[in-house]
């Protein structure tokens, strides 16, 4: 077992392409994730007793259920009901799902720590629950909530990597292909981890900033 | 107190009632309650087991100012809570210009748009300043009146600016709360419930939460409100020779009820009740 460095170069094209498909899915599953987190902590704020346990359940679900077992399902199950949607979607929407029910969390505990002093001075200046929300609660809500999910995120990141086994070109996908299709697996798998570290560190550097900022 | 103060803009403040409450004056159900500000009809208020106020009978007529004295415990805080609809009362009614903030003209419970109409006309200032972190001191300030008042965002930052410049802070305009001092913080809370003109304010322990020299200042800003006649005061607070000073009544609480009340002067120097003379005793010798 040797290193082969030409092997490395006429890989790389086929890596890059998986660390876009990376990128790709981390940015839209993040998208749903922040948002959706933020719906639903906000959702079961306002709800009803019923509501809430309804919201729960939901949370408790995605939380409890290993992602690889809802991306099978909604890969080989929906279909069988008549939803058949590709990869890519799919892979992106349990992502996002998964991680909006970890996010609702950090955003409930932020809530959580905002002063009622808070709330009853809105009352105070007359501001309707929705100015409320929008004005006050929701921006404090982010903020506090910022270093918690950009660690969310960040394990997003890593665990694109389990799209690959429902077929999305994510970068660990990528090099299981290229290994496969070459009988060689330590320059793929390698340079694969080697990526994979190296696009943490801008996460890393932000998470460390707002950890200065915020302690 | 060093800062010295701009009050010519004072008499701009608190001088018009907005458009809205005078029109729910004008349509106050019932002419011979209206001329109180606020009363406080048999007004208990219990949480759980404990009875926090028992029957309470208060009036405050316009422009009036009392202040509510009394051990920590009695129900004084309670009170403006209540009038901010910030707790509800377990039994008795409560009415502002003559309108329940509590039911309705049916006897049921006040819807939310009702209520919010109705406590318009009260502002509050707590003890501890509850100002919004993420905002500046003119985003603080012109927060309720864009969005609630609907004004344009000139007018607001105009009438913002007069605020400030009466409780002297007119440079701290783009400032955090955070980078404010105790005193700073909470003048910029009087000036933030100031601007939505209210016709009965309700101050909270505003100083307990500062050191005597910062609570100087907060105090003078209220000396300087106090002198306008048209807005109602009602203060809860433990600094007695403020009261004495500001306030045209002083209600004595004890254990959820008022035992006494009377002009200031005849509460600190000939007071009726054997319990108000061991309590006063017990404040001003310290």
């Amino acid at each position: 077992m040797t290193w082969d460095w030409s092997f490395v170069v006429k890989i790389l094209p086929q890596l890059m392409d998986g660390v876009w498909y990376t990128i790709l899915v981390t940015i839209a599953s993040s998208a749903i994730a922040l948002i959706g987190g933020l719906l639903l902590a906000i959702l079961e704020s306002v709800s009803t007793t019923l509501g809430r346990s309804f919201v729960r359940f939901w949370l408790e679900l995605f939380r409890g259920v290993p992602t690889l077992v809802l991306l099978y399902f909604a890969f080989y199950v929906l279909p069988e009901a008549g939803v058949t949607l590709p990869a890519i979607p799919i892979g992106i929407v349990v992502l996002g799902v998964v991680y909006a029910a970890y996010c609702s969390e950090v955003y409930r505990g932020s809530l959580i720590t905002i002063p009622s002093e808070l709330r009853d001075a809105c009352v105070a200046l007359h501001l309707s629950s929705f100015i409320t929300w929008q004005r006050v609660l929701v921006p404090l809500m982010i903020k506090r909530s910022i270093p918690a999910l950009l660690n969310y995120v960040l394990g997003m990141f890593r665990e694109t990597a389990v799209l690959f086994a429902i077929g999305v070109p994510v970068l660990m996908g990528e090099a299981n292909v290229v290994g496969y299709e070459n009988f060689r697996y330590l320059e793929p798998f390698t340079v694969a981890g080697v990526i994979y570290i190296g696009m943490n560190l801008p996460f890393l550097y932000l998470l460390s900033r707002f950890k200065d900022k915020h302690v | 107190m060093s800062s010295s103060m701009e009050f010519s803009q004072a008499g701009s403040f608190a001088s018009a009632p907005a458009s809205t409450s005078s029109e729910a004056h004008a349509s106050a159900p019932n002419s011979q309650q209206a001329m109180w500000a606020i009363e406080f009809e048999k007004v208990s208020k219990s949480f759980g087991a404990h009875r926090v106020l028992v029957d309470l009978d208060l009036q405050v007529k316009p422009g009036e100012k009392v202040a509510l004295i009394g051990p920590s415990g009695s129900g004084k805080t309670t009170v403006l809570r209540l009038a901010m609809t910030l707790e509800k009362p377990t039994g008795g009614d409560i009415r502002v210009f003559g309108e329940s903030i509590v039911f309705d003209a049916a006897g049921k419970p006040l819807s939310i748009s009702q209520e919010a109409r109705i406590r318009r006309r009260c502002g509050m200032v707590f003890q501890q300043f509850n100002l919004f972190p993420h905002l500046t001191v003119l985003q603080n300030l012109i927060l309720a009146p864009t969005t609630v008042l609907r004004q344009s965002r000139e007018q607001a930052e105009k009438s913002a600016l007069e605020y400030l410049r009466m409780v002297g802070l007119e440079s701290k305009v783009h400032a955090y709360p955070a980078q404010l001092s105790g005193g700073q913080q909470q003048r910029i809370a009087i000036a933030r419930a100031l601007i939505l003109k209210p016709e009965i304010l309700l101050l909270d322990e505003i100083t307990s939460a500062l050191d005597p020299e910062l609570a100087g200042e907060v105090l003078d800003v209220v000396r300087n409100i106090a002198h306008e006649a048209k807005v109602s005061l009602l203060i809860v607070t433990h600094e007695m020779r403020f009261a004495r000073e500001i306030s045209d009544r002083i209600a004595v609480f004890d254990a959820g009820r008022i035992i006494e009340q009377g002009p200031p002067d005849k509460i600190f120097s000939n007071p009726e009740s054997e319990r108000t003379r061991a309590f006063l005793q017990r404040v001003l010798n310290h």
